[in-house]
Protein backbone atom coordinates (compact mmCIF):
# COMPACT_ATOMS: atom_id res chain seq x y z
CA UNK A 1 0.00 0.00 0.00
CA UNK A 2 1.50 3.09 -0.79
CA UNK A 3 1.29 5.43 2.70
CA UNK A 4 1.77 9.06 1.28
CA UNK A 5 4.91 10.90 3.53
CA UNK A 6 7.03 7.89 4.36
CA UNK A 7 10.70 7.97 3.27
CA UNK A 8 11.57 6.78 -0.21
CA UNK A 9 14.75 4.87 0.01
CA UNK A 10 17.71 5.89 -2.34
CA UNK A 11 17.76 4.08 -5.50
CA UNK A 12 20.91 2.88 -4.84
CA UNK A 13 20.23 1.58 -1.34
CA UNK A 14 20.65 -2.06 -0.63
CA UNK A 15 16.92 -2.51 0.28
CA UNK A 16 15.48 -1.95 -2.84
CA UNK A 17 18.65 -4.15 -4.72
CA UNK A 18 15.57 -7.21 -4.37
CA UNK A 19 13.21 -5.04 -6.09
CA UNK A 20 15.24 -3.79 -8.74
CA UNK A 21 16.21 -7.39 -9.69
CA UNK A 22 12.46 -8.49 -10.00
CA UNK A 23 12.21 -5.95 -12.37
CA UNK A 24 14.76 -6.71 -15.10
CA UNK A 25 13.95 -10.57 -14.74
CA UNK A 26 10.19 -9.55 -15.25
CA UNK A 27 11.39 -7.90 -18.41
CA UNK A 28 13.41 -10.62 -19.71
CA UNK A 29 10.59 -12.98 -18.99
CA UNK A 30 8.97 -11.11 -21.18
CA UNK A 31 11.10 -10.48 -24.12
CA UNK A 32 11.97 -14.44 -23.84
CA UNK A 33 8.44 -15.80 -23.99
CA UNK A 34 8.05 -13.74 -27.33
CA UNK A 35 6.05 -10.67 -25.90
CA UNK A 36 7.28 -7.75 -26.02
CA UNK A 37 10.02 -6.50 -28.31
CA UNK A 38 11.98 -3.38 -28.63
CA UNK A 39 9.13 -1.81 -26.37
CA UNK A 40 6.80 -2.41 -23.42
CA UNK A 41 7.66 -2.11 -19.79
CA UNK A 42 7.09 -3.40 -16.57
CA UNK A 43 6.97 -1.01 -13.37
CA UNK A 44 7.42 -2.20 -9.51
CA UNK A 45 5.83 0.15 -6.69
CA UNK A 46 8.67 0.81 -3.61
CA UNK A 47 6.00 -0.76 -1.09
CA UNK A 48 4.93 2.03 1.24
CA UNK A 49 6.13 5.08 -0.28
CA UNK A 50 5.14 7.02 -3.58
CA UNK A 51 7.38 5.89 -5.77
CA UNK A 52 7.98 3.18 -8.31
CA UNK A 53 10.75 1.37 -10.38
CA UNK A 54 11.03 1.08 -14.46
CA UNK A 55 13.06 0.45 -17.30
CA UNK A 56 14.76 3.56 -18.35
CA UNK A 57 14.05 3.92 -22.16
CA UNK A 58 15.46 0.18 -22.92
CA UNK A 59 13.73 -2.53 -24.59
CA UNK A 60 12.88 -5.21 -21.72
CA UNK A 61 14.91 -7.50 -23.45
CA UNK A 62 17.90 -5.50 -22.67
CA UNK A 63 17.42 -3.94 -19.37
CA UNK A 64 19.97 -4.45 -16.60
CA UNK A 65 20.01 -3.02 -13.34
CA UNK A 66 22.07 -0.21 -14.47
CA UNK A 67 18.88 1.06 -16.77
CA UNK A 68 16.17 1.58 -14.11
CA UNK A 69 15.00 4.65 -13.01
CA UNK A 70 12.91 5.94 -10.09
CA UNK A 71 9.80 7.89 -10.73
CA UNK A 72 7.47 9.70 -8.08
CA UNK A 73 3.81 9.43 -9.39
CA UNK A 74 3.78 12.65 -10.65
CA UNK A 75 6.71 10.98 -12.71
CA UNK A 76 9.47 13.06 -10.87
CA UNK A 77 12.72 11.96 -11.00
CA UNK A 78 14.14 9.96 -7.56
CA UNK A 79 16.66 8.51 -9.16
CA UNK A 80 18.84 5.89 -11.43
CA UNK A 81 19.18 6.59 -14.89
CA UNK A 82 17.38 9.98 -15.60
CA UNK A 83 15.43 8.85 -19.20
CA UNK A 84 12.05 7.81 -17.86
CA UNK A 85 10.14 5.88 -20.72
CA UNK A 86 8.47 7.97 -22.31
CA UNK A 87 4.62 6.64 -21.32
CA UNK A 88 5.69 6.59 -17.79
CA UNK A 89 2.09 7.96 -16.97
CA UNK A 90 0.74 4.35 -17.97
CA UNK A 91 2.28 3.23 -14.40
CA UNK A 92 1.71 6.18 -12.36
CA UNK A 93 -1.29 6.79 -13.39
CA UNK A 94 -2.74 3.49 -12.69
CA UNK A 95 -0.36 3.24 -8.99
CA UNK A 96 -2.37 6.38 -8.19
CA UNK A 97 -6.15 5.37 -8.88
CA UNK A 98 -5.20 1.71 -7.66
CA UNK A 99 -3.36 1.61 -4.62
CA UNK A 100 -3.84 -2.08 -4.80
CA UNK A 101 -1.81 -2.55 -7.59
CA UNK A 102 2.08 -3.12 -6.56
CA UNK A 103 3.47 -3.97 -10.55
CA UNK A 104 2.22 -2.82 -13.93
CA UNK A 105 3.44 -4.38 -17.14
CA UNK A 106 2.89 -2.68 -20.49
CA UNK A 107 3.05 -4.63 -24.10
CA UNK A 108 2.77 -4.69 -27.54
CA UNK A 109 1.87 -8.15 -27.31
CA UNK A 110 0.29 -9.71 -31.08
CA UNK A 111 -2.41 -11.11 -29.44
CA UNK A 112 -3.63 -8.32 -27.05
CA UNK A 113 -2.87 -5.74 -30.24
CA UNK A 114 -4.97 -8.48 -32.25
CA UNK A 115 -8.36 -8.31 -30.11
CA UNK A 116 -7.70 -4.71 -29.46
CA UNK A 117 -8.87 -3.81 -32.52
CA UNK A 118 -11.32 -6.64 -32.85
CA UNK A 119 -14.66 -5.83 -32.66
CA UNK A 120 -16.16 -9.38 -30.95
CA UNK A 121 -14.06 -8.66 -27.63
CA UNK A 122 -11.72 -11.79 -26.12
CA UNK A 123 -14.48 -13.72 -24.01
CA UNK A 124 -13.22 -16.07 -21.56
CA UNK A 125 -12.08 -19.85 -23.08
CA UNK A 126 -9.59 -21.45 -20.69
CA UNK A 127 -9.66 -20.94 -16.84
CA UNK A 128 -6.47 -18.88 -17.19
CA UNK A 129 -8.92 -15.96 -17.89
CA UNK A 130 -10.30 -16.20 -14.17
CA UNK A 131 -8.09 -12.93 -13.91
CA UNK A 132 -10.58 -10.95 -16.41
CA UNK A 133 -13.75 -9.57 -16.14
CA UNK A 134 -16.55 -11.88 -17.99
CA UNK A 135 -16.73 -9.85 -20.86
CA UNK A 136 -13.43 -9.60 -21.21
CA UNK A 137 -10.41 -6.68 -20.51
CA UNK A 138 -11.58 -3.26 -21.57
CA UNK A 139 -10.49 -1.82 -24.75
CA UNK A 140 -8.51 2.02 -23.93
CA UNK A 141 -9.99 3.17 -27.34
CA UNK A 142 -8.31 6.69 -28.43
CA UNK A 143 -5.03 6.53 -30.44
CA UNK A 144 -1.60 8.52 -29.01
CA UNK A 145 1.42 6.84 -26.93
CA UNK A 146 0.44 7.26 -23.27
CA UNK A 147 3.23 10.17 -22.83
CA UNK A 148 0.86 12.67 -20.57
CA UNK A 149 -0.89 12.95 -17.38
CA UNK A 150 -4.74 13.43 -19.29
CA UNK A 151 -4.18 10.24 -20.58
CA UNK A 152 -2.49 8.36 -17.87
CA UNK A 153 -5.39 9.14 -16.25
CA UNK A 154 -7.89 8.40 -18.91
CA UNK A 155 -6.32 4.79 -19.70
CA UNK A 156 -6.64 4.25 -15.38
CA UNK A 157 -10.30 5.13 -15.84
CA UNK A 158 -10.73 2.68 -18.61
CA UNK A 159 -8.77 -0.07 -16.54
CA UNK A 160 -11.30 0.67 -13.78
CA UNK A 161 -11.02 -2.26 -11.43
CA UNK A 162 -10.03 -4.70 -13.68
CA UNK A 163 -7.13 -6.25 -14.13
CA UNK A 164 -6.21 -5.90 -17.28
CA UNK A 165 -6.95 -3.44 -20.53
CA UNK A 166 -5.98 -3.48 -23.91
CA UNK A 167 -4.98 -0.74 -25.69
CA UNK A 168 -6.75 -0.38 -28.93
CA UNK A 169 -4.33 -0.71 -32.28
CA UNK A 170 -1.37 -0.19 -29.43
CA UNK A 171 -0.89 -3.68 -26.55
CA UNK A 172 -1.95 -3.69 -23.17
CA UNK A 173 -1.36 -2.78 -19.32
CA UNK A 174 -1.92 -5.35 -17.01
CA UNK A 175 -1.25 -5.10 -13.29
CA UNK A 176 -0.65 -7.60 -10.21
CA UNK A 177 -0.54 -7.53 -6.61
CA UNK A 178 2.96 -8.53 -7.29
CA UNK A 179 5.35 -8.28 -10.24
CA UNK A 180 5.31 -11.69 -10.45
CA UNK A 181 1.23 -11.80 -10.69
CA UNK A 182 1.60 -8.95 -13.40
CA UNK A 183 3.89 -10.75 -15.40
CA UNK A 184 1.91 -14.33 -15.48
CA UNK A 185 -1.03 -12.41 -16.10
CA UNK A 186 0.67 -10.87 -18.80
CA UNK A 187 1.62 -14.40 -20.15
CA UNK A 188 -1.92 -15.56 -19.63
CA UNK A 189 -3.18 -12.54 -21.63
CA UNK A 190 -1.34 -13.65 -24.39
CA UNK A 191 -1.73 -17.15 -24.05
CA UNK A 192 -5.50 -16.61 -23.86
CA UNK A 193 -5.35 -14.00 -27.31
CA UNK A 194 -3.84 -16.79 -29.25
CA UNK A 195 -6.43 -19.84 -27.96
CA UNK A 196 -9.24 -17.35 -28.79
CA UNK A 197 -7.31 -16.97 -32.55
CA UNK A 198 -7.34 -20.35 -33.01
CA UNK A 199 -10.62 -21.58 -31.78
CA UNK A 200 -12.23 -18.85 -33.98
CA UNK A 201 -10.53 -20.55 -36.85
CA UNK A 202 -13.59 -23.34 -36.28
CA UNK A 203 -16.21 -21.82 -35.71
CA UNK A 204 -17.69 -19.87 -32.15
CA UNK A 205 -15.89 -21.65 -29.26
CA UNK A 206 -17.64 -22.74 -25.96
CA UNK A 207 -16.72 -20.48 -23.78
CA UNK A 208 -16.59 -20.09 -20.64
CA UNK A 209 -19.78 -18.81 -18.50
CA UNK A 210 -19.13 -16.31 -15.17
CA UNK A 211 -20.30 -19.17 -13.00
CA UNK A 212 -18.33 -21.72 -15.02
CA UNK A 213 -15.29 -19.66 -14.24
CA UNK A 214 -15.98 -19.14 -10.81
CA UNK A 215 -15.33 -22.95 -10.52
CA UNK A 216 -11.67 -22.35 -11.08
CA UNK A 217 -9.60 -21.44 -8.23
CA UNK A 218 -8.36 -18.06 -8.34
CA UNK A 219 -5.05 -17.02 -8.99
CA UNK A 220 -4.84 -14.46 -6.04
CA UNK A 221 -2.11 -16.47 -4.81
CA UNK A 222 1.14 -16.15 -5.29
CA UNK A 223 2.33 -17.50 -8.38
CA UNK A 224 5.70 -19.24 -7.68
CA UNK A 225 5.75 -22.10 -9.42
CA UNK A 226 5.37 -20.61 -13.11
CA UNK A 227 7.23 -17.56 -11.75
CA UNK A 228 10.28 -20.44 -10.78
CA UNK A 229 9.96 -22.14 -14.04
CA UNK A 230 9.92 -18.62 -16.76
CA UNK A 231 13.05 -17.62 -14.46
CA UNK A 232 14.99 -20.83 -15.32
CA UNK A 233 13.85 -20.45 -19.11
CA UNK A 234 15.70 -17.13 -18.98
CA UNK A 235 18.83 -18.41 -16.59
CA UNK A 236 18.97 -20.72 -19.55
CA UNK A 237 19.39 -18.15 -22.40
CA UNK A 238 22.00 -16.44 -19.85
CA UNK A 239 23.94 -19.33 -18.87
CA UNK A 240 24.17 -20.74 -22.73
CA UNK B 1 24.60 8.18 -37.37
CA UNK B 2 21.70 8.93 -39.02
CA UNK B 3 21.30 11.44 -41.52
CA UNK B 4 17.59 12.40 -41.14
CA UNK B 5 16.49 15.21 -43.27
CA UNK B 6 19.71 16.08 -44.72
CA UNK B 7 19.26 15.42 -49.12
CA UNK B 8 22.51 13.09 -49.32
CA UNK B 9 22.92 13.61 -52.91
CA UNK B 10 25.47 15.31 -54.97
CA UNK B 11 28.42 15.27 -57.62
CA UNK B 12 31.28 14.64 -55.13
CA UNK B 13 34.11 13.58 -57.25
CA UNK B 14 36.15 11.94 -54.66
CA UNK B 15 33.98 8.32 -53.84
CA UNK B 16 35.31 6.94 -50.90
CA UNK B 17 36.58 3.31 -51.59
CA UNK B 18 34.41 0.87 -49.86
CA UNK B 19 36.96 -0.33 -47.34
CA UNK B 20 37.63 3.30 -46.47
CA UNK B 21 37.84 4.75 -42.73
CA UNK B 22 35.05 6.83 -43.96
CA UNK B 23 32.55 4.22 -45.05
CA UNK B 24 33.55 1.85 -42.35
CA UNK B 25 30.65 2.69 -39.84
CA UNK B 26 28.21 2.49 -42.54
CA UNK B 27 29.33 -0.46 -44.13
CA UNK B 28 29.20 -2.57 -40.74
CA UNK B 29 25.79 -1.10 -40.21
CA UNK B 30 24.41 -1.92 -43.07
CA UNK B 31 26.18 -5.89 -42.37
CA UNK B 32 24.30 -5.52 -39.20
CA UNK B 33 20.93 -4.31 -40.67
CA UNK B 34 21.30 -7.56 -43.26
CA UNK B 35 21.93 -9.62 -40.17
CA UNK B 36 18.99 -8.17 -38.26
CA UNK B 37 16.38 -8.89 -41.34
CA UNK B 38 17.91 -12.68 -41.77
CA UNK B 39 17.50 -13.10 -37.01
CA UNK B 40 13.92 -11.61 -37.70
CA UNK B 41 12.82 -14.46 -39.99
CA UNK B 42 12.01 -11.17 -43.13
CA UNK B 43 14.86 -12.83 -45.43
CA UNK B 44 15.74 -15.90 -47.13
CA UNK B 45 18.04 -16.95 -49.81
CA UNK B 46 17.42 -13.40 -51.05
CA UNK B 47 16.75 -9.80 -50.51
CA UNK B 48 19.12 -6.51 -50.36
CA UNK B 49 20.16 -3.65 -48.09
CA UNK B 50 21.49 -0.52 -50.03
CA UNK B 51 23.14 2.44 -48.21
CA UNK B 52 23.80 6.14 -49.85
CA UNK B 53 27.72 6.76 -50.16
CA UNK B 54 27.33 10.80 -48.39
CA UNK B 55 26.95 13.01 -51.05
CA UNK B 56 27.75 11.25 -53.35
CA UNK B 57 26.00 9.26 -56.86
CA UNK B 58 26.32 6.25 -55.91
CA UNK B 59 25.49 3.27 -53.07
CA UNK B 60 26.81 0.46 -51.45
CA UNK B 61 24.68 -3.24 -51.47
CA UNK B 62 25.17 -6.56 -51.12
CA UNK B 63 27.36 -8.51 -53.57
CA UNK B 64 24.80 -11.60 -54.67
CA UNK B 65 24.93 -12.90 -51.52
CA UNK B 66 22.27 -13.72 -48.46
CA UNK B 67 21.55 -11.13 -46.13
CA UNK B 68 22.39 -13.68 -43.77
CA UNK B 69 25.45 -14.48 -44.75
CA UNK B 70 27.10 -11.02 -45.80
CA UNK B 71 30.59 -10.22 -45.22
CA UNK B 72 33.12 -7.32 -45.14
CA UNK B 73 34.39 -8.50 -48.85
CA UNK B 74 30.77 -9.31 -50.08
CA UNK B 75 29.88 -5.98 -50.83
CA UNK B 76 29.69 -3.70 -53.51
CA UNK B 77 29.42 -0.06 -54.37
CA UNK B 78 27.80 1.15 -57.89
CA UNK B 79 26.50 4.58 -58.97
CA UNK B 80 23.47 5.48 -59.64
CA UNK B 81 23.22 4.47 -63.21
CA UNK B 82 24.63 0.77 -62.23
CA UNK B 83 28.24 1.34 -62.90
CA UNK B 84 30.55 -0.91 -61.05
CA UNK B 85 32.90 1.58 -58.42
CA UNK B 86 34.03 -0.45 -56.23
CA UNK B 87 34.17 -4.11 -54.15
CA UNK B 88 32.95 -6.99 -55.24
CA UNK B 89 31.86 -7.72 -58.24
CA UNK B 90 29.06 -9.63 -58.46
CA UNK B 91 25.98 -6.90 -58.29
CA UNK B 92 22.65 -8.20 -56.92
CA UNK B 93 20.44 -8.69 -59.99
CA UNK B 94 18.30 -6.70 -58.98
CA UNK B 95 20.21 -3.38 -58.63
CA UNK B 96 18.00 -0.79 -60.46
CA UNK B 97 15.59 -0.95 -57.39
CA UNK B 98 18.42 0.58 -55.31
CA UNK B 99 19.65 3.15 -57.97
CA UNK B 100 16.47 4.03 -59.41
CA UNK B 101 14.73 4.91 -55.78
CA UNK B 102 17.72 6.49 -54.73
CA UNK B 103 17.70 8.70 -58.10
CA UNK B 104 13.56 9.42 -57.53
CA UNK B 105 14.29 9.85 -54.06
CA UNK B 106 16.95 12.16 -53.10
CA UNK B 107 16.27 12.28 -49.34
CA UNK B 108 16.21 8.47 -49.39
CA UNK B 109 19.43 7.53 -47.78
CA UNK B 110 18.48 3.44 -47.05
CA UNK B 111 16.26 1.02 -49.57
CA UNK B 112 15.74 -2.98 -48.54
CA UNK B 113 14.33 -5.10 -50.96
CA UNK B 114 12.69 -8.70 -49.07
CA UNK B 115 10.67 -11.47 -50.04
CA UNK B 116 8.79 -11.09 -46.54
CA UNK B 117 5.94 -13.11 -46.85
CA UNK B 118 3.83 -11.26 -44.91
CA UNK B 119 4.46 -8.25 -47.53
CA UNK B 120 3.76 -11.28 -50.73
CA UNK B 121 0.51 -12.22 -48.92
CA UNK B 122 -0.99 -8.55 -48.82
CA UNK B 123 0.81 -8.00 -52.51
CA UNK B 124 -1.84 -10.51 -54.09
CA UNK B 125 -4.80 -10.06 -51.81
CA UNK B 126 -7.55 -8.01 -52.95
CA UNK B 127 -7.59 -6.78 -49.36
CA UNK B 128 -5.22 -4.25 -48.37
CA UNK B 129 -2.32 -4.31 -45.45
CA UNK B 130 -3.43 -1.14 -43.61
CA UNK B 131 -2.53 0.35 -40.18
CA UNK B 132 -3.77 -1.59 -37.68
CA UNK B 133 -1.41 -0.95 -34.84
CA UNK B 134 0.71 2.28 -34.28
CA UNK B 135 3.90 0.43 -35.84
CA UNK B 136 2.12 1.33 -39.17
CA UNK B 137 2.01 4.98 -38.11
CA UNK B 138 4.70 5.28 -40.94
CA UNK B 139 2.12 4.48 -43.17
CA UNK B 140 -1.18 6.27 -45.17
CA UNK B 141 -4.22 4.92 -43.96
CA UNK B 142 -4.83 3.01 -46.79
CA UNK B 143 -1.23 1.06 -46.24
CA UNK B 144 1.37 0.75 -48.66
CA UNK B 145 0.96 1.12 -52.77
CA UNK B 146 1.36 -1.88 -54.63
CA UNK B 147 4.03 -2.93 -57.93
CA UNK B 148 1.92 -4.80 -60.14
CA UNK B 149 4.05 -5.32 -62.79
CA UNK B 150 5.54 -8.69 -63.18
CA UNK B 151 9.31 -10.15 -63.33
CA UNK B 152 12.73 -9.07 -61.27
CA UNK B 153 13.43 -5.76 -61.18
CA UNK B 154 16.59 -6.15 -63.25
CA UNK B 155 16.08 -3.34 -65.96
CA UNK B 156 16.11 0.52 -65.15
CA UNK B 157 13.19 0.32 -66.99
CA UNK B 158 11.33 -1.52 -64.01
CA UNK B 159 13.14 0.47 -61.59
CA UNK B 160 11.55 3.28 -62.98
CA UNK B 161 8.46 2.06 -62.68
CA UNK B 162 9.13 0.49 -59.31
CA UNK B 163 9.95 3.62 -58.02
CA UNK B 164 7.26 5.33 -59.53
CA UNK B 165 4.14 2.93 -58.04
CA UNK B 166 6.65 3.94 -54.53
CA UNK B 167 5.93 7.79 -55.48
CA UNK B 168 6.06 9.53 -52.20
CA UNK B 169 5.82 6.53 -49.64
CA UNK B 170 7.52 4.26 -47.45
CA UNK B 171 7.21 1.54 -48.89
CA UNK B 172 5.42 -0.32 -51.53
CA UNK B 173 4.34 -3.82 -51.98
CA UNK B 174 5.46 -5.87 -55.03
CA UNK B 175 2.43 -8.51 -56.52
CA UNK B 176 4.36 -11.74 -56.26
CA UNK B 177 7.79 -10.76 -55.17
CA UNK B 178 8.02 -8.88 -51.58
CA UNK B 179 8.36 -5.22 -50.74
CA UNK B 180 10.53 -2.82 -50.93
CA UNK B 181 11.15 -0.35 -48.30
CA UNK B 182 13.11 2.89 -48.09
CA UNK B 183 14.13 5.16 -45.17
CA UNK B 184 16.24 7.78 -44.32
CA UNK B 185 18.43 6.15 -42.35
CA UNK B 186 19.54 2.45 -42.37
CA UNK B 187 17.79 2.05 -38.67
CA UNK B 188 15.12 3.47 -39.59
CA UNK B 189 14.77 1.04 -43.02
CA UNK B 190 15.41 -1.41 -40.80
CA UNK B 191 12.40 -0.98 -38.27
CA UNK B 192 10.22 -0.24 -40.91
CA UNK B 193 10.81 -3.59 -43.30
CA UNK B 194 10.33 -5.30 -39.84
CA UNK B 195 7.29 -3.80 -38.77
CA UNK B 196 5.62 -4.32 -42.22
CA UNK B 197 6.23 -7.58 -41.94
CA UNK B 198 4.47 -7.47 -38.12
CA UNK B 199 1.56 -5.53 -39.06
CA UNK B 200 1.28 -8.02 -42.51
CA UNK B 201 0.96 -10.96 -39.99
CA UNK B 202 -1.34 -8.75 -37.96
CA UNK B 203 -3.58 -8.21 -40.72
CA UNK B 204 -3.61 -11.81 -41.37
CA UNK B 205 -4.22 -12.38 -37.75
CA UNK B 206 -7.12 -10.21 -37.46
CA UNK B 207 -9.02 -10.98 -40.91
CA UNK B 208 -9.79 -14.14 -40.01
CA UNK B 209 -12.31 -12.12 -37.71
CA UNK B 210 -13.84 -9.95 -40.10
CA UNK B 211 -12.67 -6.10 -40.81
CA UNK B 212 -10.89 -4.64 -37.60
CA UNK B 213 -10.85 -1.34 -36.43
CA UNK B 214 -7.91 -0.17 -38.46
CA UNK B 215 -6.76 3.86 -37.46
CA UNK B 216 -8.07 6.31 -39.37
CA UNK B 217 -5.45 9.03 -40.89
CA UNK B 218 -6.68 11.65 -38.06
CA UNK B 219 -5.30 8.90 -35.57
CA UNK B 220 -2.06 7.83 -37.13
CA UNK B 221 -1.25 11.70 -37.16
CA UNK B 222 -1.87 11.82 -33.57
CA UNK B 223 0.60 8.83 -33.11
CA UNK B 224 2.93 10.48 -35.24
CA UNK B 225 3.08 13.65 -33.20
CA UNK B 226 3.83 11.67 -30.28
CA UNK B 227 8.03 11.22 -29.61
CA UNK B 228 9.52 8.82 -31.63
CA UNK B 229 12.44 5.94 -30.48
CA UNK B 230 14.50 5.46 -33.70
CA UNK B 231 17.25 3.58 -32.14
CA UNK B 232 15.60 1.64 -29.43
CA UNK B 233 14.46 -1.18 -32.09
CA UNK B 234 17.43 -1.07 -33.03
CA UNK B 235 19.66 -1.66 -29.84
CA UNK B 236 17.09 -4.51 -28.90
CA UNK B 237 17.78 -6.31 -32.64
CA UNK B 238 21.23 -6.23 -32.57
CA UNK B 239 21.57 -7.88 -28.57
CA UNK B 240 19.51 -10.85 -30.36
CA UNK B 241 22.34 -10.63 -33.27
CA UNK B 242 24.91 -11.12 -30.12
CA UNK B 243 22.67 -14.63 -28.90
CA UNK B 244 23.05 -15.92 -32.11
CA UNK B 245 26.80 -15.74 -32.08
Amino acid sequence: MALSGSETPAFDSENLRELKQKVVDGCHILDREGITDGFGHVSIRVPGTEAFITIASVSPGCATLKRLVMLDLNGQYLGGQNTPPYEWPIHACIFKARPDVMSVCHTHSRWSSLFSVLRGGLPPIHMYAKFLPPKGPPIYPAAGLIGTVERGEALARTLQDSAAVLLRAHGDAVIGASLEQAILRTLQLAFLGELAHMAVAHGEPLYLSQEELGTFAADRSFPARPWEYYLSRIRERHSA
Amino acid sequence: MSHQGVVMTGNRKDVPKIDSSELKELTEKLITACHILDHEGVTDGYGHISVRVPCADAFVTIANVSPGCVTRDRLIMQDLDGNYLDGAKTPPNEWPIHSCILKARPEIVSVAHTHSKWSTIFSVLPIKLKPMHHYGKFLSADGPPVYQGVGLVRTVERGTELAAALGKAPAVLMRAHGDAVVGESVEQVIERTTRLAMLGEWNHLALLHGEPKYLSAEELKVYNEDQRFPMRGWEYYVSRLGERQ
